[in-house]
């Protein structure tokens, strides 16, 4: 018998790799605009600096996120169909681009590396993030994309 | 010199990279008393634009009708400045930047850029002594003079003490006329501002002319206080040591980086060269020739050029801004020059006697590349009187391939001008064509 839930196509032992590798990621990203926040209210280096390396990781990380995410989308027609998986999609990749731009940002020196144009596109990034981020966990836990199912076993 | 076959599409390829900036201005309305100073312009990716290195592969720097050029030395690992004893003999020393903690991804990236830049030989970190035993202007006998040394720059001899300046001291060796090693491991006569954070680790030095003091630039701890401004205390600044004590103060403070401490002997005041800040656009901020006032403040990190903020600095100082002053004789944007010698020898033709002469490394932030040539710069009652000449070029080829970068200048006892080129590898001399 077929299964009834969505199938990721990228698993290791059943679990899909995209669901491991996003979170770090949307964790970079958020954690990003926070030291940015304490930046702008310290004027303190260590925190954009600490902003750098968190952007120059969760681009790292998304490489391989997104890929992996991309596969899965196109590895089966029944996560196409969903609106969330749309939502998700689209908006992470905004997020990964605008992120590259950020990271530009970063590169300045001292105090126009953050702000305004850095911690605005932070807070825009985490703003995508918990739309886009929301429609992730529904994919897994409303539509049970990769959940494999009882009567499988 | 450049051609334009080679440079236009480098130029286009950047220009487009660099999230279309306005296009370089030409660097001659950024010379002189009142340089043209463009809006600030901060770039999504700053035009980095560095000369491949290629090597001299037998050709020889350019000079103007009247004088020639002859190779000195060859074969050193980077040599960076020169300093000539009385007896004529020649120090050159070789020396690169220490080690330093990567703070942030962007300094993995600039390291690699820098690398590219230079030449690939590891840099010595000694003192050669050159020896011209026949007068034909070439030496013939080279020793290592001292060795061991901690990214050496400045040299200066007061009487029978000789001062180095490492990037993390000054140290005093006893030297007597015609001695061509020192071995004694030397007096440490102060500390300077080093590690671990060391951006401008190059410590120029130079004595008043009574021998008294010695004078020693102390270059920022960044570009523009992105390592935090507790990293600069003590820098961006030429400090005042008295050489009995070893005492010092802050002579002047706000020059980001100042080399080629010089005094100019019709007027006996200091003078420096100054690398201004970088990424603010192509033509921010111009580089400068200046003298040095005692106690004045010259805007580092706050403001550039007089009063003009930098809105990178953060907080701000509106209480200093309010005492800076403006330099006085801008170079144009991103020459860097290290290298400053007033020139009061009689070998070379009139046209070049009393005024400076600058050597300037050459620029990495602005898509046509700038400085990488030697100027001079006419003085009359001891201050600059004309527009800067060209004198020593050809260090670029096919627009944006470097032969060697000049560095370093001093005169020789028989007046010719010697400038130290640490990407060649090589010393070179120039002087009058014929006697």
């Amino acid at each position: 018998m077929p299964s009834m839930n969505p199938r990721s196509t990228v698993s290791l032992g059943g679990v899909p790799l995209h669901a491991m590798l996003a979170p770090i990621v949307a964790v970079c990203f958020v954690a990003t605009l926070i030291t940015d926040i304490v930046y702008w209210q310290t004027a303190a280096m260590l925190w954009a600096d600490m902003s750098a390396w968190l952007l120059v990781a969760g681009l790292i990380v998304s490489l391989f996120a997104a890929p992996l995410g991309m596969i899965d989308f196109f590895g089966d027609p029944r996560i196409r169909e969903l609106r969330a998986a749309w939502i998700h999609g689209i908006g992470n990749a905004l997020a990964v681009i605008l992120s590259i731009f950020n990271c530009l940002i970063h590169t300045r020196d001292a105090y126009t590396s953050v702000v305004p144009t850095g911690l605005i596109l932070s807070a825009l990034v985490v703003a995508i993030l918990l739309v886009s981020g929301w429609n992730g966990w529904a994919l897994v836990y409303r539509y049970g994309v990769g959940v494999r199912q009882k009567e499988q076993q | 010199m450049k051609s334009p076959r080679f440079e236009a599409p480098a130029i286009a390829v950047l220009v487009a990279l660099a999230g279309c900036g306005p296009a370089p201005i030409d660097p001659s309305r950024q010379v002189g008393a009142n340089p043209y100073l463009p809006p600030i312009h901060q770039y999504l990716l700053p035009p980095m634009h560095v000369a491949k290195v290629v090597g001299w592969n037998g050709a020889t720097p350019s000079v103007p009708a009247g004088l020639k050029v002859q190779s000195f030395a060859t074969g050193l690992a980077n040599p960076r400045s020169l300093y000539v004893l009385p007896n004529g003999d020649v120090l050159v020393v070789e020396t690169g930047n220490p080690p330093g903690p990567v703070s942030r991804p962007k300094e993995l990236v600039m390291n690699w850029v820098e690398k590219m830049a230079h030449s690939r030989t590891k840099p010595g970190q000694r003192i050669l002594l050159f020896r011209d035993t026949d007068g034909d202007g070439v030496p013939d006998q080279r020793t290592v003079f001292i060795d061991h040394l901690n990214s050496p720059f400045g040299v200066v001899l007061v009487g029978s003490d000789l001062y180095v300046a490492n990037t993390d001291a000054v140290l005093r060796y006893a030297y007597t006329t015609g001695q061509t090693q020192i071995t004694d491991p030397g007096v440490k006569l102060c500390d300077l501002p080093g590690g671990p954070i060391d951006h401008h680790w190059t410590k120029s030095l130079t004595a008043s002319p009574d021998g008294s003091e010695l004078y020693a630039g102390v270059g920022s701890n960044s570009n523009i206080t992105e390592n935090g401004i507790q990293a600069e205390v003590g820098r961006a600044s030429i400090w005042q040591i008295d050489r009995a004590t070893g005492a010092h103060r802050e002579y002047a403070t706000g020059l980001r980086n100042p080399n080629g401490l010089q005094f100019e002997p019709q007027t006996h005041t200091l003078w420096a060269v100054i690398n201004e800040r970088d990424e603010l656009g192509q033509d921010l901020v111009p580089d400068y020739l200046t003298s040095v006032r005692d106690g004045a403040f010259y805007g580092w990190p706050y403001s550039y050029y007089g009063q003009h903020i930098d809105p990178r600095v953060q907080p701000q100082r509106p209480d200093l801004v309010a005492k800076a002053i403006a330099p006085d004789y801008a170079l144009s944007s991103h020459v860097a020059p290290l290298g400053l010698v007033f020139y009061s020898g009689t070998n070379l033709p009139a046209h070049y006697r009393g005024g400076a002469f600058v050597g300037e490394h050459g620029s990495w932030n602005r898509a046509v590349l700038n400085g990488y040539k030697i100027v001079y710069i006419p003085f009359a009652d001891g201050r600059p009187s004309g527009p800067p000449e060209d004198v020593v070029t050809g260090f670029l080829v096919d627009g944006d391939k470097a032969r060697g970068r000049p560095v370093g200048l001093a005169v020789d006892g028989q007046g010719g001008l010697l400038i130290a080129d640490d990407t060649g590898n090589s010393v070179w001399r120039v002087s009058a064509a014929s006697p």
